[in-house]
């Protein structure tokens, strides 16, 4: 089976040849693993990175845009993925920043006994003022430089690959970077119409790039933002029906209006088990990354697992930053028991950070 | 007569415009400030069960907080000249290397509705920064939040910092998404509190007034 026909296997629930996987990086951890790759002999030498719409030189991109993918090959993983939109803010400098929205970035250092990371968080918020709201003009989704690098991976790599088109932080994500995250979870019970106006930037650019990615030929779509926190929503489940739910009702129509085989994936962290049969309601068909130290991944497969597919479930909270390399092998084969029983699992934790050793990914 | 019952139901449903003007009509009628306040906690009080049953969420908590926050500042001036202050301060801040403050603040803005003083020192806070205001501020408790996997080890330095300072009995709460009790434990911390509602309840309780 090549990459891409073990992953349309697990997705039509059928027992591929192995469990299909994929494992994004931070920056830091990604170049940790290439020098652990190239001294294996596993990589011939660190890849240059294409440099796309600011993406730096060399860094691994961990939603997929600019990236050579010569790791996640390496790594013999089966999905690659090609990011467009806000969330290709992340990690762009080592110092403050602004990106093309007009969200300002900070980069904060962390240290692990690895060595040292950074992680960037939103501190500048473009729509703070609602008198900004009405006037704000966000960055045109249909450059065709946005694309470049998508069209190359699907040329390059459709074949083989299972190839991913990422549009995450779709909506709640970049709203409120916009705007303010206290603010905005303010403003969704006390100014419904002014959130329809943030919501409405990243909602119209996430669903046209999701439109031009799916005509280019993905063969899934990763939407998705965090709404759920350790132990419930973050906001109530009306919420999220009144705000998110139509907005991601009518994306997901329109690109599978393009093409009906696709599947949509939606990433949250978090437990939101009151909203997932409304996810699958509006066609969602993949669950990401369930994060199982909030959702049995289990009780998800008992409960959803006709309903759903999912993408994830290894635990980064604590098996793979501070667990053994037989912990990690354990929960792989416990994910593959439950969760991945029959197909219907791409297995993997959502981004791999400095705190783990490489050992762990690698099962050594 | 100012109706406390509706200043309890406004805070509850977060309408701040009502908590106002209901505070200022008790305030003017010279209400005891003391049942004015018992009136706002006891609010909040329900709020937090809800939040913690997931009735609601991070939003309602957040206008509640506010509608007290601004009825508070009515009431204010009256509580001290009364000589009514807050029996007990807290000190609170994120963890060195961390910038997350939703849950510490809602922590904060629990604890301020439990009439706890609450010194907010912000995130990416390091362990003399804790210490140091543990010290100028005669807290007796000091709550560390931590979001990131990454962060939360340098709990441990808290603990340590204010235990060799020798502030007397201050009591370290540790808390955020990926803190465990076992983890807690682990570091020597006082008490953990796994959500903004307990925190109310684990402060109480460490400090022996439950």
């Amino acid at each position: 089976m090549n990459h891409r026909d073990r992953v349309l296997a697990a997705l039509a629930r059928e027992i591929p040849d192995r469990c299909p996987m994929q494992i994004s990086f931070t920056p830091e951890f990604a170049a940790r693993l290439r020098g652990d790759l190239v001294a294996r002999g596993l990589l011939s030498d660190p890849a240059v990175v294409l440099n796309v719409d600011g993406n730096r030189a060399g860094e691994h991109n961990p939603h997929g845009g600019g990236n050579t993918y010569e790791l996640e090959r390496a790594l013999d993983e089966d999905i690659l993925l090609t990011s467009v939109g806000w969330a290709n803010g992340y990690y762009q400098e080592d110092s403050e920043y602004v990106d093309e929205w007009g969200v300002g970035w900070r980069s904060q250092a962390y240290e692990t006994r690895f060595g040292t990371g950074r992680y960037t968080e939103m501190v500048g918020h473009p729509l703070a003022d609602d008198a900004a709201i009405a006037s704000y003009v966000p960055p045109d989704p249909n450059r065709e430089s946005l694309y470049v690098d998508s069209g190359r991976v699907i040329r390059d790599f459709g074949d083989e690959y299972f190839i991913v088109g990422a549009t995450v932080t779709t909506i709640w994500e970049t709203a409120w970077a916009l705007r303010g995250y206290e603010r905005l979870l303010i403003d969704m019970v006390t100014e419904p119409e002014l959130t329809d106006a943030v919501l409405e930037f990243p909602f119209q650019y996430h669903m046209a790039a999701a439109e031009r990615l799916t005509r280019m030929g993905v063969d899934m779509l990763w939407t998705g933002d965090d709404i759920g926190s350790q132990r419930g929503m973050l906001f109530s489940p009306a919420t999220w029906r009144r705000f998110y739910k139509p907005r991601m009702a009518e994306l997901i129509a329109r690109v599978k209006a393009i093409n009906p085989a696709l599947k949509v994936a939606y990433h949250t962290d978090g437990d939101v088990r009151d909203v997932l049969p409304e996810l699958a309601e509006i066609g969602i068909d993949v669950l990401n990354p369930v994060q199982p130290a909030c959702m049995d991944p289990a009780w998800l497969k008992r409960e959803y697992g006709d309903r759903l597919l999912f993408w994830g479930s290894v635990d980064e909270q604590h098996t793979l930053p501070f667990g053994s390399p037989a912990d990690v092998r354990d929960e792989i084969r416990l994910r593959l028991d439950t969760i991945g029983r029959g197909g219907g699992l791409i297995l993997g934790p959502h981004i791999t950070s400095s705190w783990t050793p490489r050992s762990r990914t690698c099962g050594r | 007569m100012a109706d406390l019952s509706a200043l309890t139901a406004a805070i509850e449903v977060g309408d701040r415009a009502t908590a106002v003007r209901v505070t200022s009509e008790a305030v003017a009628e010279e209400m005891d400030p003391r049942t004015i306040l018992d009136a706002m906690i006891s609010a909040m009080d329900i709020v937090g069960a809800r939040f913690q049953r997931n009735e609601i969420f991070v939003p309602e908590m957040l206008i509640s907080a506010r509608a007290m926050k601004e009825a508070t500042a009515v009431l204010a001036p009256v509580l001290v000249a009364a000589g009514v202050r807050p029996e007990h301060t807290a000190v609170i801040g994120t963890i060195r290397g961390d910038l997350h403050d939703i849950g510490k603040n809602l922590v904060a803005m629990m604890w301020r509705g439990a009439n706890f003083e609450v010194v907010d020192l912000g995130t990416n806070v390091g362990p003399e920064a804790f210490v140091t205001a543990a010290r100028e501020h005669g807290a007796v408790i000091v709550g560390v939040s931590a979001l990131l996997t990454t962060t939360m080890v340098a709990m441990k330095e808290v603990v340590a910092a204010i235990r060799a300072a020798n502030l007397g009995d201050v009591k370290v709460i540790v808390g955020g998404a990926p803190v465990t009790a076992e983890f807690a434990a682990a570091i020597g911390a006082d008490a953990y509190a796994p959500d903004a509602a307990t925190a109310v309840e684990v402060a109480k309780t460490a400090i022996g007034v439950a």
